[in-house]
């Protein structure tokens, strides 16, 4: 086809001067000289926080796509630096608040990992439980947030509607629907009863139950699929090598999952899939999710029905006390007791996590002598599969912008941190 | 001796009171009030044919009653299917039914804001101006008896008009003068072409069908309903229909969640009210030329009681069913791109329309209605 140009003068957005955005003159002047043009998206986008993304136009096809993160940015490690141990705990989950489990956990090991606590059998099944039970209330967050990008009210209103159950699972087994700071290095907080565990089995039947009709009025309708198949591909290599972490990475055919690589809790005792794709567009992207919700709530129920008995707090941070047997069961009111005086012996400590949206790195470094870390590195999914999911964007069209984003279920707080 | 066009006054009030809509209910009543000096003319000029079709039915009241009603349903259904309650705090004994009435007075109350960057004449005229082609169209839908202007033609006037609200929609996107309402106004200028062409192409298929252009012959010859005669025809029809009154797979040129409301990003205040419910005026009016050429117009089992008012109601109830439809369209589907929205307008509608076509002509030749 033959390439068409209309000499219209045009005028690069005021904004390129008057805020400061990451982009030198000399790439405006470069793109407005080709007959290319500059969208602002954002920093106001209605979607899911706030990110500016430049456009870089030609017509209506993307020739590149710059990000501008950095407006949720919270300065998490260095505030992690002047707080206790264990007082890093809520703070290290709120870069992701519908995924606590998984954040809790990471933070959590590479204190077990640089202190050598053994963790009592019970306590990392229910670990697991929360940890899944974070994982689909996220995919069922961002399955919500792709819907109402592409028009889909009632895509939207259905996994919010079912993340009420998950909320309801982490209230009555925590106290809190987000944010639950549950998991604590040695264990967890309380043991949970069998009422809690028997209301969560539950609710994944229910779950199950909606999300079939979930996936008729959504996930197989024409008209989604017509949204997302074949836009934003990242074939197998540009995964790779854009450094793609979790169920992105699965969904270009990549096969890892730090679940089944470096296996933690009980993820070893119990029998899972490990969902792959092999297009690598948004819609599989989309399906490799939704087989995770599958997957998880099939390891929801084998982590309730094999559940074994026993102490839910470890036995080398609780030793010193008198009344072991029911602090092992239960930590409220010598929870200071136990964790004021934490220190980590001196040296560097880094755990790999699989969170709900990826690979989530957390890195501390000790001096061995202070009861606050020296250093807390975090790299979180979203900022690991920023770059890929810019280098997907370029060949589509404007109108594919919020299929991608919402396909990649990018969350600013989380990459910003 | 006061005359109009050479008419005395008694002469006028006897024809509009010949010419009137005879209700057999409420017959003693308009008896009574035709005996009172002055309300007896305002009485007759309502009740005058030409005068109701276009004030009460199917016109200007059926218009009003039918927005409100629709909104309502629309949310409501939508809230239920979505695990939801809907608008309830207004007038919660009948779940919410005033609440499209109080959204009006809230916009009809609220400032009505014209930016510097508009053109302003226009920008305050066109909404009220739109009304023009939505309106104009009811004096040629026949309701049994009850018709404006009768004309062999009716059936082409109303969708040539039909066919000049986009045309303000897109001068309200100019108007406005800005980025979104721009680019929105683009995106329903290119609407406009894929639905609009198989839309003529099924109405001229239905003219085949029918051998007339008449409304009011047409619903007479309907001894079979013409979704049935041509099945593809009124398809196809309810797809544009959907597109043409930017229901959701193809609500591409208001695109909120991309291009906040496009051509009507800068109204506020009353303003807004009318330009938000240009799409649904514009379904009431293919609501009816769908039951005028599909399903079978005023024709309905008669309700003595109601005498000449009964095919008005009949028309009005299948108005109101085919706009339902296209109300529960929007908690089905997503919002399809502009580029796969004109693919399927200008490949998938004008075969359908094509075969329609084809359809109507085998229909003609088999001895037509």
């Amino acid at each position: 086809m033959k390439d068409m140009a209309i000499d219209i003068p045009v005028e690069p957005p005021a904004e390129l001067k008057s805020l400061f955005i990451p982009i030198p003159p000399e790439y405006v002047e470069d793109a407005y000289n080709k007959d290319e043009y500059l969208v602002l998206v954002g920093p106001q986008h209605p979607g899911s926080g706030h990110m500016r993304i430049i456009l870089r136009l030609k017509g209506d096809i993307i020739m590149d796509a710059i990000p501008d993160p950095g407006y949720v940015h919270r300065s998490m490690e260095k505030l992690a630096e002047n707080r206790l141990y264990i007082q890093n705990i809520p703070l290290l989950e709120r870069p992701s608040i519908m995924d606590p489990g998984n954040y809790n956990l990471g933070y959590v090991r590479v204190i077990e990992k640089a202190m050598d606590i053994e963790v009592p059998e019970r306590a990392r099944y229910i670990r697991t439980i929360l940890a899944e039970l974070g994982r689909i209330g996220t995919h069922l967050y961002d399955a919500g947030i792709l819907a109402v990008f592409l028009g889909h009210t009632t895509g939207f209103m259905w996994p919010f509607g079912l993340r009420e159950l998950i909320c309801e699972s982490f209230l009555r087994a925590t106290g809190t629907r987000i944010t639950s700071s549950f998991i604590v290095p040695g264990g967890i907080r309380w043991d949970l009863d069998e009422k809690v565990l028997d209301f969560i089995n539950k609710s994944t039947y229910t779950l199950e139950k909606r999300l079939k009709g979930f996936e008729r009025i959504f996930i197989k309708n024409p008209a989604v699929i017509s949204r997302l198949r074949d836009v934003g591909i990242l074939n197998r290599r540009e995964a790779i090598e854009y450094g793609v972490v979790g169920p992105f990475l699965r969904a270009s055919g990549v096969e890892y999952d730090v679940r089944r690589v470096e296996p933690y809790e009980a993820y070893p005792e119990l029998d899972w899939d490990v969902p792959i794709a092999e297009d690598g567009d948004a819609y599989s992207r989309f399906l490799v999710r939704v087989e995770e919700i599958y997957q998880s709530i099939s390891i929801i129920r084998q982590a309730i029905s094999d559940m074994p008995g026993g102490p839910v707090m470890s036995e080398d941070l609780i030793g010193r006390i008198k009344e072991k047997d029911k602090v092992s069961r239960d930590i409220r009111g010598y929870f200071y007791r136990i964790f004021s005086k934490l220190k980590l012996p001196s040296g560097e400590y880094t755990v790999l996590t699989e969170a709900a949206r990826g690979t989530l790195l957390y890195s501390i470094v000790s001096d061995g002598e202070s009861n606050v870390p020296y250093r807390v590195r975090i790299i979180t999914p979203g900022w690991a599969y920023l770059r890929g999911f810019m280098e997907s964007l370029k060949g589509s069209r404007v109108s594919d912008l919020q299929a991608i984003y919402g396909s990649f279920g990018y969350f600013p707080p989380e990459a910003d941190r | 001796m006061v005359t109009i066009f050479g008419l005395t006054i008694s002469e006028i009030m006897n024809i509009m009171v010949k010419e009137g809509v005879s209700i057999p209910l409420i017959q003693p009543l308009i008896d009574f009030l035709l005996k009172i000096p002055i309300i007896q003319y305002v009485v007759a000029l309502i009740l005058w044919k030409p005068v109701f079709a276009v004030l009460i039915l199917p016109g200007l009241g059926g218009l009003m009653i039918s927005l409100l009603f629709i909104i309502w349903f629309e949310r409501k259904l939508t809230a239920r299917i979505q695990w939801r309650m809907g608008p309830l705090e207004v007038s919660r004994p009948i779940a919410g039914l005033m609440q499209p009435m109080a959204d009006g007075m809230r916009y009809l109350f609220q400032e009505v804001i014209v930016h510097r960057g508009a053109h302003k004449p226009y920008f305050v005229q066109l909404p009220i101006l739109a009304f023009i082609p939505i309106l104009l169209p009811i004096v040629f839908i026949p309701a049994g008896s009850i018709y404006g202007i009768n004309s062999p033609y009716s059936l082409i006037i109303t969708v040539a008009l039909l066919a000049l609200i986009p045309v303000t929609i897109i001068a309200i996107g100019w108007a406005s003068n800005s980025k979104f309402a721009y680019i929105g106004s683009v995106r329903e200028a290119f609407m406009y072409f894929a639905y609009e062409i198989p839309f003529m192409i099924m109405v001229l298929g239905m003219i085949i069908i029918y051998g007339t252009a008449d409304m009011a012959t047409i619903v007479e010859k309907q001894g079979i309903w013409g979704a049935f005669l041509n099945p593809f025809a009124f398809l196809g029809i309810l797809i544009t229909t959907a597109m043409a009154t930017s229901r959701l797979p193809f609500e591409i040129a208001e695109a909120d969640q991309e291009i906040a409301f496009g051509p009507f990003v800068e109204y506020s205040g009353i303003l807004f009210g009318l330009v938000m419910t240009l799409a649904y005026e514009k379904m009431y009016i293919m609501g009816l030329i769908v039951s005028v050429l599909f399903l079978g117009g005023g024709g309905g089992p008669a309700i003595p009681l109601l005498g000449d008012l009964s095919p008005a109601i009949w028309l009005f109830i299948k108005a109101l069913a085919v706009m339902m439809v296209m109300a529960f369209l929007r908690s089905i589907y997503p919002r399809y791109r502009l580029d796969q929205a004109l693919r399927i307008g200008w490949n998938s509608l004008i075969s359908l329309s094509l075969l329609s076509l084809v359809v109507a002509v085998i229909v003609r030749f088999m001895g037509g209605v």
